[in-house]
């Protein structure tokens, strides 16, 4: 697992948790609305947005279910997620038009100090649930481990792990952010 | 290095399918360019196809990287028929049908790992890597039966071969050789998993998906066209690039189609091109560096196919893309859906931080979340969902392109078609396809094509 989740869980004041939960569900509100420029925003400078892939592999095996330098959906820097959105918007993204249907719920969220000051370890739930056309319909839910950054009177975030629950993606492409 | 399984008795038996469909002839004519939706929908068509295409050809089972040690093994997907790939003590590889020879169960649920055994969790039958049994829980009960253990091991799939890493098994005793199977299209792998001393490796594991097409739509498109590119792939294009995909279209005379047995590739000649796609500078410049080494090894033409504008599909259901380097096989589940299951490869010798840089690249852009494949799926998904129409599906589809393309007297391997912009490599995809469905087996399948390469080269 990610060293991050070794360190202690020291909790913050409720104000603290307030706004990190506004902030993520804000987060969420934009991405259901497509509003990609106004999302990116959000983004640290050295954002690290990040989704392995599951393999089944035996308890024993060390290996574990997934590592940094194996398969991901995202393994995504700011330019990768620039890119990405560079594509949402182009008028011949044939498999936006007409428009995805998102509905991105956000639920469980704990907040704890991060590492460096201003900095916040938190951890959620997701259930997405995108419909496209007349009945593509498709359900991802998995468990976010995010690291957010105070800026000014909000937050921006720095990292962010998503771990799914499907090893095989039961969908005929991924086309939103979680 | 692989070997066929010589030594091992097949155990497999098989009832051939009841009764095999008639008129298969009408569903295309090709000289024409017309073919019909039925190959994409029927149900009967597709029970046809796992026997006669599926249980027959070699199919793509594992990269000899993925396996490395004695006990390493892959669990994955001939058709629809699970099976387990192991590693022997002796560095060959054998492979097993992924059930337990006593109940039935999924002897091994892991999708790899290295192992010592393989038990059963149902009533604890336990296997060597050999797929031999070796014992299980109350042992005595079936001791007290006389039951033999030699006559109850894993069933063996009837040969495993290998062909520059790519490790390949048929379920057919009766298969042609890997090399007669392959045929001339190896001139043209050699440019690829043959272009740097050391060969490919496969790196970062496993991406997999579903989508609900027909397994054909997604083989077809990589065996020859590269014509959807600039326009469904705009988009991705113009978020990797900054621009349009190029285009191909208007310089015939620098690309082609080839193919063999079925199975084809088409090309140009311009290095980087699919390469480019990824937005990686340091891939570009690892590839032209590589060039003039790989046209010593391989000569010029092949050295320009290192990470062109290309793509390939060996028949049935295995497919890459040079440059953007991802390698894929499209399982057949039922004729309206495929499990998509996707690596990245690179050059072994290749620096790691350009492995890295690749394996990225390949998912930023061929991955269910890449911008590239991300239209993919959903064309394919509503040219397979269409033919639900009962008159829809009476109508005919055209695949015409580049008639009259053929090359004639080219020293150059395998059937060569000029301009890439063609359709004449998924003709020959489809004329295999017909010329297996109607065989009632090998022996009756005809030889077509004429291979310029010696079968052990």
């Amino acid at each position: 697992m990610n060293a991050k989740t070794a360190l202690p869980e020291i909790g913050v004041d409720a104000e603290t948790q307030r706004r990190v939960e506004q902030f993520l569900y804000r987060e969420a509100r934009l991405l259901d609305n497509e509003r990609w420029d106004d999302w990116l925003a959000l983004m640290a400078e050295d954002i690290h947005y990040w989704m392995p892939t599951m393999e089944n592999r035996r308890r024993a095996d060390k290996n574990g279910s997934y590592a940094v330098d194996r398969g991901a959906l995202y393994n995504d820097n700011l330019v990768d997620l620039t890119r990405r959105v560079t594509r949402f918007k182009q008028p011949t993204a044939w498999a936006e038009d007409p428009a995805t249907r998102h509905a991105h719920v956000v639920a469980g969220i704990e907040v704890y100090q991060g590492e460096a000051p201003g900095e916040f370890i938190v951890h959620s739930t997701f259930v997405n649930y995108r419909s496209r056309v007349e009945k593509d319909n498709d359900l991802l839910v998995g468990r976010r481990e995010d690291v957010l950054r105070a800026d000014d009177d909000s937050f921006r975030l720095a990292r962010r792990k998503i771990i799914i629950t499907q090893s095989v993606l039961m969908a005929k492409n991924l086309n939103t952010f979680l | 290095m692989c070997t066929t399984q010589g030594a091992t008795p097949i155990r497999l038996k098989r009832r051939p399918i009841a009764q095999s469909i008639e008129n298969l002839d009408q569903l295309m004519n090709l000289e024409k360019g017309r073919m019909s939706r039925d190959l994409f929908w029927d149900q009967d068509i597709y029970e046809q196809e796992l026997e006669r295409i599926f249980a027959r050809c070699w199919l793509f089972v594992a990269h000899e990287s993925q396996i490395p040690k004695a006990g390493d093994y892959v669990t994955t997907y001939m058709g629809e028929d699970n099976v387990l790939i192991v590693r022997q003590k002796d560095g060959s590889v054998k492979g097993f049908l992924n059930t337990c020879p006593h109940r039935g169960n999924k002897v091994c649920f892991a999708d790899l790992g290295n192992a010592r055994q393989f038990v059963c969790n149902y009533h604890g039958w336990a296997f060597g890597i050999d797929g031999g049994l070796k014992g299980m829980h109350a042992s005595e009960t079936y001791e007290a039966a006389g039951m033999d253990k030699t006559e109850h091991g894993l069933h063996p799939v009837a040969h495993v071969d290998s062909y520059r890493g790519l490790i390949f098994a048929t379920l057919d005793p009766e298969a042609p050789s890997l090399a007669e199977y392959l045929g001339d299209m190896r001139y043209y792998l050699d440019a690829i998993f043959d272009m740097d001393e050391g060969g490919t490796e496969f790196i970062g594991g496993c991406v997999k998906s579903v989508i609900q097409c027909n397994w054909k739509y997604a083989s077809e498109n990589f065996v020859g066209d590269i014509l959807h590119a600039g326009w469904t792939h705009d988009s991705g294009a113009k978020a990797m690039v900054g621009g349009p995909v190029a285009e191909v279209h208007k310089t015939p005379e620098q690309s082609y189609h080839v193919n063999f047995n079925g199975h084809g590739w088409e090309f140009n000649q311009d290095i980087v091109g699919n390469c480019a796609t990824l937005g990686e500078k340091e891939l570009l410049k690892y590839l032209y560096v590589l060039q003039p080494k790989v046209a010593e090894r391989l000569g010029e033409l092949r050295s320009k196919m290192i990470g062109a504008i290309s793509s390939c599909t060996l028949f049935p259901n295995t497919s890459f893309l040079p440059g953007q380097n991802t390698f894929r096989t499209w399982h057949p589940r039922g004729p309206g859906q495929i499990e998509l299951h996707t690596w990245t490869f690179v050059n072994k010798k290749a620096p790691q931080e350009i492995k890295d840089k690749w394996r990225k690249g390949t998912m930023m852009t061929f991955s269910p979340s890449g911008v590239f494949e991300m239209d993919d799926g959903e064309n394919w998904e509503y040219s397979t969902r269409s033919n639900a129409g009962f008159v829809t599906r009476q109508q005919d589809l055209y695949l015409g392109l580049g008639h009259d393309t053929r090359v004639e007297g080219t020293d150059l391997p395998g059937n060569v078609f000029q301009g890439q912009i063609n359709e004449a490599n998924q003709r020959a995809f489809y004329q295999r396809w017909l010329d297996l469905m109607k065989s009632e087996s090998w022996k009756n399948v005809p030889q077509r094509d004429v291979p310029k390469m010696k079968e052990g080269v």
